[in-house]
């Protein structure tokens, strides 16, 4: 019947209200409930979106890269794995009753987007820790069957990290939130990217670490520079969305304002991106300021799941803008 | 000329029963006699809450608090006219809005005195939000048409917190389970009306298959445009050409009512939304971000 989810409509008998009036509120109360996520959940947005790039990376580097950046496909996949052992801990703990945690397997729910959720990290638990175990035999005993047991199950466990980095940015989107539901076609994206960013940065501090080829380093820092430009388009997007929308409010007033600009943009994206463009122009490698910009890239990505679940927190309570959004 | 308000002005099973000075024992059946309604499994059952006959007396509140065993809450003024209740809750799953309309008294239509109030509860909507986001199925639709959380499956997550469009559901802070209005789950197994329903001294609250109140509602919008009050109109049916609240892909609510005002007026939402409809399209750009990443990243490792 209509395709927009959102317009300024009448209620027949009542005709429509004028484009410049704000719509009437019953005494400014809340129109919808906010969620109780907390620390643990933007912990597990974090962790999840790292974990499931990170695994992404590890595959396409296998098979395209060969065994030149071996490096990168280690590490990749531990912390694939690692991610996959933190992210179920962070969820459970953040149940109000953790003792039923397994009834999130109990049904296949292809509207819910928390169930979907739950399947793929299920997937992902369970492809990740073969990949890693193949990866670790790889590593300790030079087995080449390992090795490849582990490329071959890295495909699959690739795809269903690419579900699990975005999938959070969907689940956001399909509640009535009104900053989360009007994001709904570009949150998925920008966790995506935030996630591949946050992967390349913690691969490159690793590779950093481990005195890892200064090529396999200037390979993964490339790659962290385009998923760094994809997040600051795909942010900068949103950003004007929701001015549009005009739901932005909680991102534009303290105590938010500062941590979305200065930790989500400034330290998660512009900072790191400046560095490896700087990189890339001068053709020389700065071992601290590109050890900086990971850091910062980590730092930022983190501060930017928090800063979009308590501005939905904020966003949820503001019933001007749920009934903006929804007229 | 009007067509009538109430159903039947007594339920059939009331008058054969009239004769009877002693009503011995426990009745089968009882919402035929206080609702001339026929419980059985299949049929669509909701509720009508007509705000045109409130008259704010809060017994639905009580009603539902009781059968239920719901604990008091918010024991104190909010300043909202004589709303002390605020909203629906883990705890409160029926809330009376009280909005007093009193700029431009003289200009206004001399109509319930100008109060507007209406008893707001789950609107147990053909496909609800909170039902769908439910990643573990402890919210499920009964064989009555009505949404009802599982209290032995639930976890806890809080997903169908956010995801429902009009504010219902609420988590228990006390057992961590989610908490919503079940329309009388028990009650109608046990062939009884919903309690806020039979609690309810005006009709305002009617309970009936849901075809039925439809009938009922178009006929009561009817009278009361006949009768000058033009601003009535359905909130929550689909029909024809959809009214408020039942837009968005979430269909007939299941509790529907009949308004005088802007929904937001009575803090309901003019065009809610069904959450789950923005999953699919959303993944699919997001996988497809991830499709281009990694292709960069194949260009990038393959290069030296």
């Amino acid at each position: 019947m209509q395709r927009a989810p959102y317009g300024r409509r009448a209620v027949d008998v009542l005709g429509a209200l004028p484009a410049q009036e704000s719509p009437p509120t019953y005494y400014q109360r809340p129109a919808l409930k906010a969620s109780e996520w907390r620390w643990l959940i933007i912990t597990y947005f974090f962790v999840g979106g790292l974990a499931g790039a990170a695994q992404c990376i590890a595959a396409v580097a296998d098979v395209f890269g060969k065994r030149r950046d071996r490096q990168v496909v280690s590490i990749g996949r531990y912390l694939a794995l690692a991610g996959a052992l933190i992210s179920p801990v962070c969820l459970i703990a953040d149940l109000k009753t953790p003792s039923r945690w397994y009834n999130m397997l109990r049904v296949y729910r292809s509207t819910s987007a928390m169930n979907i959720g739950s399947w793929t990290l299920f997937a992902f638990g369970g492809l990740s820790g073969m990949t890693a175990l193949g990866q670790m035999l790889d590593d300790l005993f030079d087995l080449p069957r390992a090795r490849a047991i582990s490329r071959l199950l890295g495909i699959p466990a690739a795809l269903v990290g690419a579900l699990l980095a975005t999938y959070t940015g969907a689940l956001i989107s399909a509640t009535a939130t009104p900053l989360w539901a009007t994001g709904y076609r570009l949150l998925p994206a920008l966790f995506g990217a935030s996630g591949t960013s946050t992967a390349t940065a913690m691969i490159s501090l690793f590779l950093h670490r481990m005195h890892a080829s200064h090529a396999s380093i200037r390979r993964v820092e490339r790659l962290a520079l385009v998923a760094g430009l994809l997040e600051l388009i795909l942010s900068q997007q949103l950003d004007r969305l929701w001015k549009q929308e005009q739901v932005s409010a909680p991102l534009d007033e303290p105590p938010l304002a500062m941590p979305y600009h200065v930790g989500a943009t400034g330290l998660g994206i512009l900072a790191p991106v400046s560095v490896h463009v700087l990189q890339l122009v001068t053709g020389r490698d700065f071992a601290t300021a590109s050890f900086l910009a990971s850091l910062s890239a980590l730092i930022g990505g983190y501060v930017q799941r928090a800063v979009i679940i308590l501005a939905g927190k904020q966003s949820a309570e503001r019933p001007t803008d749920y009934f903006r959004t929804s007229m | 000329m009007s067509a009538p308000v109430f159903p039947a002005a007594v339920p059939r099973r009331a008058v054969e029963l009239g004769s009877e000075t002693v009503l011995g024992g426990m009745f089968r059946d009882e919402a035929e006699l206080t609702a001339d309604v026929h419980v059985a499994p299949g049929t669509k059952f909701g509720f009508f809450t007509d705000t045109t006959l409130c008259i704010g007396c809060k017994a639905c509140e009580v009603a539902c608090k009781e059968w239920n065993v719901l604990p008091a809450d918010n024991i104190g003024l909010t300043g909202n006219s004589y709303d002390n209740t605020g909203a629906l809750s883990a705890t409160t799953w029926r809330h009376v809005a009280f909005v007093e309309q009193v700029g431009g008294a003289t200009t206004m239509q001399a109509f319930q005195s100008n109060w507007l109030m209406m008893s707001d509860v789950c609107k147990h909507c053909a496909r609800a939000g909170c039902l769908e986001a439910c990643p573990t199925g402890a919210l499920f639709r009964t064989e009555y048409g009505t949404v009802v959380v599982q209290q032995d499956i639930c976890n806890g997550c809080g997903y169908c917190v956010p995801a429902c469009p009009f504010g219902v559901v609420e988590l228990g802070i006390e057992d961590g389970h989610a908490h919503k209005c079940t329309l009388c789950y028990d009650r109608l197994k046990g062939g009884l009306e919903p309690a806020c329903a039979k609690s309810c001294p005006t009709n305002s609250i009617q309970f009936a298959p849901l075809d039925e109140l439809h009938e009922r509602a178009r006929d009561r919008v009817a009278d009361l445009h006949s009768r000058g009050v033009e601003s009535a109109y359905l909130y929550g049916v689909e029909g024809q050409d959809g009214s408020p609240g039942s837009t968005g892909g979430i269909g007939d609510l299941h509790a529907f009512f009949l308004l005088t005002d802007r929904p937001e007026v009575y803090n309901l939402p003019s065009r809610p939304t069904l959450p789950s409809r923005r999953v699919f399209p959303g993944l699919v750009r997001g996988l497809a971000t991830m499709a281009g990443v990694a292709l960069a990243a194949a260009v990038l490792f393959r290069a030296d």
